[in-house]
């Protein structure tokens, strides 16, 4: 059922979260979607640890949330990337580009 | 911001439990129908989407206890479950709650009332900012010869040193002085009644120096200082008691010793002056007008303001920050030897050497060192009871939690790990002790007023946050000993065989029936320990009260005078014969008389006078003398025996030939072979004939030794000092007090009664001390008597209990009710016997270290011990006969059935 799918990296959730809502403010089933999407079905986050990681990043003032209508005319709490978030996304994505270099580095060395 | 911001949310989840759980099922619904939605556009029917979305994700319940198990408020959450079902489980058997709780707050709060005296004795600085920068000065050596001084010889200076030693501005930031109007209180007046309270004269930076705040009002200038100006600062508790807080007070007039002074403002809350063990009343600047003298001295020429042979004045100084005190010392040196050779001429070579020294204002000053060692001994005797209150509170926890055992058995089969198992123990225990604190806290209180009360001291012991966290950390403390001691046997016990055994049968851990009798036998030895102690200082006790005073001091009411409107000598020998013309005719007064220096007030007039015109040669401990001066009547009205030659009479007047009264040692010390009386005492005009030999009586405090000791006719002193006037009666001496109190008003109506008391009252506070310790430790005995009764009570009831069907098989199998009987009464005599064994050396070795508190009786005192014995053992069989009995009246028929 979830073969398919692989664990997202240990404590990277935050990050693709961050980087989705850098596109555009989105609930939390958009969120999940989005990633999906991205990553080519290769991540697919179960509703647990994704509202966790939401959780995480609004008490950290990374993200906000606020209820509204969709497009299908539900309601839903859409969240959008505070300016610290922002900040922090950049940091981070600076930081896994050194790091995922490094250890392709380490890897392809022979 | 972060944190606030998760703080925040974190409490909105706690305190809004339903709306943040509301909020999360909706969107996790949402969420849910958004998935579904999305398989219902590839086909899906409705029902099979929503099981898809299930499959995949995970359900929602799950995801839900994941998000609300990320955040910190979740343990909050389940400590908070913890304390409710520990709350629960205590208020289904309150009789344990109840004594556990109680027990708990006895020993917390007699630790915590007693550390309150500790602290206000012996640690804490005075209520001021950055206290530690001051000092107080002192003469390690007292003052210098030839000097006026007073009864605080080591910590009173001249006004030269003073201004000298003020200037000095890089060692003091400021240096205040400050000198009581006299030893006590002083006449006061505000409206129509005259009153007593206790003021000080003070430099203008007093209040500035030291960085005392102000309710209302302000401090007083160094203007005020120099031009003495007629103002006066009261202290929060009096401006409390005598004009109940009134924004008033400012502008008012009070009157002290009738001058009159203008009240400018108010201290703020919790400074009581610098006194020690007493509260100042009132400020106001140093004053130079003879009727205000410092310690209410009658002015003579060597006793004025100003002068420098009138070493009277106390001082305090701040230090300049980074200055230590040997550099701070080093520097003033010089400039004090030179100030303190003002006005006293070339110096003797061989006189003393004066030495300047500090001493820090932590604790009371000049109660420390009497008091240290005392404090602590009683801070350990109650430490005691607290261990032994722990241990009752721990037994009865075992017991509780071996009949909780199934329950316990039951929790862990069902898969409760130990882990969890413990904290709820433990928040069982933390709920117990935290009861016992708070109810210890307000025991405390109330405790350490009374200790304040007993001990004569006027400063509150304040619980302050020092007490507070003693309190919490032995608390904290307590709660851990017996919150996991009683753990190991309920949670070691095998899973399956509590739950298959029956009540009778039930598995009795032998290692845990033997930790209960050490237990037991470790109380009753710290509980022999603690009776012996207090059986030493009750003994002393008894000793003080015991002691031959020398005198009638029964039937005896004394108060002071003060008559400030008189000043010369005739007219103060005019004023005291009508006093006690007067006072003779009052209703069951039978004789009056007067006195300097009241008896067993501490205070006392100590010199040398030349003996037939030749100075005694030698050291002072062996030529130094006593003297009071005595009205008409002395020995007569004190009941003190005269062994050759009369009494003091009216007749001895201030222009009657002069004569004193010796006592006993006096005359045997100087007039070894001979008769005392017709020699003389003193020089020159100064020269007294001995007109008869009393028996020795006690002057000071009942403790002293006889020293040789002269009676003056007060009206042939020099200068006649304000006198306490003494009245006998046959009935009921403070009877006396009304009309007593009408015949002064009567010869002058600003005249206040100056602690009126018995005279046996007086002498009694001269031990409070003794009577304190020994009150409070026979108080600590019975508490541990008491608590020791109930354990062992509890535990042997506890085990017979355990051993109803036990004991039954026996009686049906034929054991004799006095082999029963015995077989219980043998396992309380032999933790007795072990008890004993262990407690009487920790006994010797703890009295040992009281022996500076002890009075007339050795540390090894073998009465004190027998009874200690006699007591621990009587203890345990009062506490073992009842469930003894109730075992051997078992009917057998009735125990087989019990389960």
């Amino acid at each position: 059922m979830r073969d398919k799918s692989s664990d997202v990296v240990q404590g990277t959730l935050d990050m693709l979260v961050l980087k989705t809502l850098a596109l555009e403010p989105m609930h939390g089933y958009g969120i999940s979607v989005r990633i999906e999407q991205m990553s080519k079905g290769v991540f697919r986050p179960n509703a647990g640890s994704l509202f966790l990681a939401i959780q995480r990043l609004q008490r950290d003032g990374l993200i906000d949330g606020e209820w509204k209508a969709t497009e299908n005319n539900r309601r839903a709490k859409y969240y959008v990337l505070t300016k610290k978030g922002r900040q922090r996304l950049s940091s981070e994505t600076r930081e896994w580009g050194r790091q995922a270099a490094a250890i392709a580095r380490i890897l392809e060395a022979s | 911001m972060s944190l606030l911001r998760n703080l925040g949310s974190g409490l909105r989840s706690l305190f809004r439990k339903e709306q943040a759980n509301r909020e999360l099922d909706e969107e996790l619904g949402e969420y849910l129908e958004m998935a579904a939605d999305e398989k219902m556009k590839q086909g899906m029917s409705r029902q099979d989407a929503l099981r898809a979305v299930r499959l995949e994700g995970g359900s929602l319940d799950g995801a839900k206890e994941i998000v609300r198990s990320g955040g910190w408020e979740s343990v909050v959450d389940a400590l908070w479950r913890d304390l409710l079902f520990a709350a629960r489980m205590l208020r289904k058997s309150p009789g344990f709650t109840l004594v556990a709780v109680l027990t708990l707050a006895l020993g917390i709060g007699g630790n915590t009332a007693v550390f309150s005296v500790m602290n206000t004795v012996l640690l804490r600085y005075l209520p001021l900012p950055n206290p530690q920068q001051l000092v107080f000065l002192r003469l390690p050596n007292a003052t210098p010869d030839g000097v006026s001084s007073t009864g605080d010889g080591d910590r009173s200076f001249s006004y030269a040193v003073f201004e000298a030693l003020r200037k000095e501005h890089a060692v003091f930031s400021d240096l205040m002085a400050y000198v009581p109007l006299a030893v006590g209180k002083v006449t006061v007046r505000i409206g129509e009644d005259p009153e007593e309270a206790e003021g000080d004269m003070v430099s203008g930076n007093f209040f500035s120096g030291l960085g005392v705040s102000f309710t209302r009002g302000r401090g007083f200038t160094l203007k005020d200082e120099t031009a003495h100006t007629s103002v006066a600062v009261l202290s929060y508790s009096y401006w409390t008691t005598r004009f109940g807080r009134s924004p008033s007070a400012i502008g008012q007039t009070i009157y002290v010793k009738g001058v009159p002074f203008t009240v400018i403002g108010v201290t703020a809350q919790g400074f009581y002056g610098l006194e020690p063990a007493s509260s100042t009343d009132f400020w106001i600047p140093l004053q130079n007008r003879p009727e205000l003298n410092a310690w209410d001295e009658p002015p003579s020429l060597d006793t004025l303001y100003g002068t420098p042979k009138w070493w009277c004045i106390q001082l305090i100084g701040r230090l300049v920050p980074g200055v230590t005190e040997s550099r701070a010392l080093a520097k003033l040196d010089p400039i004090f030897q030179s100030a303190a050779l003002i006005g006293l001429g070339t110096p003797d070579p061989k006189a003393k050497k004066n030495i300047l020294a500090f001493s820090p204002t932590q604790g009371i000053q000049g109660l420390r060192e009497g008091y240290e060692k005392p404090i602590q001994i009683l801070l350990a005797m109650v430490g005691l009871v607290l261990a032994i209150a722990c241990a009752n509170v721990s037994l009865l926890l075992v017991a509780r939690n071996s009949t909780r055992a199934r329950e316990f058995s039951l929790r862990m089969a069902l898969g409760a790990g130990r882990g969890r198992l413990l904290r709820q123990m433990l928040t069982e225990s933390f709920l117990l002790v935290g009861g016992g604190a708070a109810l210890g806290w307000m025991f405390a209180i109330s405790g350490s007023q009374a200790l304040a009360a007993w001990s004569g001291m006027e400063v509150p012991f304040v619980l302050d946050s020092r007490v507070l966290l003693f309190t919490l950390a032995i608390s904290v403390a307590c709660a851990i000993v017996f919150g996991l001691a009683p753990l190991r046997s309920a949670v070691s016990v095998p899973v399956g065989v509590t739950l298959k055994t029956s009540e009778a049968t039930a598995y009795r851990d032998r290692r845990s029936s033997w930790s209960g009798k050490v237990v037991v036998a470790s109380q009753m030895a710290l509980c022999l320990m603690l009776l012996v102690g207090s059986g030493l200082l009750v003994h002393s006790l008894r000793n003080y009260q015991t002691l031959p005073l020398g005198l009638r001091v029964d039937g005896l009411l004394v108060f002071g005078t003060s008559p400030f409107s008189v000043h010369t000598d005739e007219e103060k020998e005019h004023f005291y014969q009508s006093l006690l013309a007067r006072l003779r005719g009052v209703p069951g007064v039978e004789s009056a008389t007067l006195i300097s220096h009241r008896l067993g007030s501490g205070w006392g007039w100590n010199s040398v006078w030349a003996i037939d015109g030749v100075e005694p040669q030698g050291p002072f401990s062996e030529i130094g003398m006593s003297a009071n001066g005595v009205g008409p009547d002395f020995c007569h009205t004190l009941g003190i025996p005269i062994l050759r030659g009369r009494d003091i009479t009216d007749a001895d007047s201030r222009t009657a030939p002069k004569v004193v009264l010796v006592n006993e040692t006096f005359s045997k010390r100087f007039f070894a072979t001979g008769d005392a009386v017709g020699h003389s005492v003193g020089e020159r005009e100064n020269r007294f004939t001995i007109v008869g030999v009393i028996g020795d009586s006690k002057y000071k405090r009942v403790n002293e030794k006889p020293k040789p000791t002269l009676y003056f006719p007060y009206a042939q002193h020099a200068s006649i000092p304000n006198m306490q006037v003494e009245l006998r009666t046959h009935d009921n001496p403070e009877a006396l007090i009304p009309s007593a109190h009408a015949v002064l008003r009567d010869l002058d109506p600003n005249l206040p009664m100056q602690r009126p008391m018995t005279q046996r009252a007086q002498f009694d506070e001269s031990y409070s001390q003794a009577r304190l310790f020994a009150r409070l430790s026979a108080f600590f005995a019975v508490i541990a008597v008491l608590l020791v009764a109930t354990g062992l009570y509890g535990t042997l009831a506890y085990r017979v209990g355990r051993r109803t069907s036990e004991i039954g098989v026996r009686v049906a199998l034929g054991a004799q009710r006095q082999q029963v009987l015995w077989m219980i009464l043998r396992e309380s005599f032999f933790v007795t016997g072990v008890a004993i064994l262990a407690g009487v050396p920790l006994a010797i070795g703890g009295s040992r270290l009281m022996r500076s508190m002890l009075f007339g009786v050795q540390p090894g005192d073998m009465i004190s011990f027998l009874l200690a014995l006699f007591g621990v053992i009587l203890v345990a069989l009062a506490a073992s006969i009842i469930p003894a009995r109730r075992a051997a009246a078992l009917d057998p028929i009735v125990a087989l059935r019990y389960e």
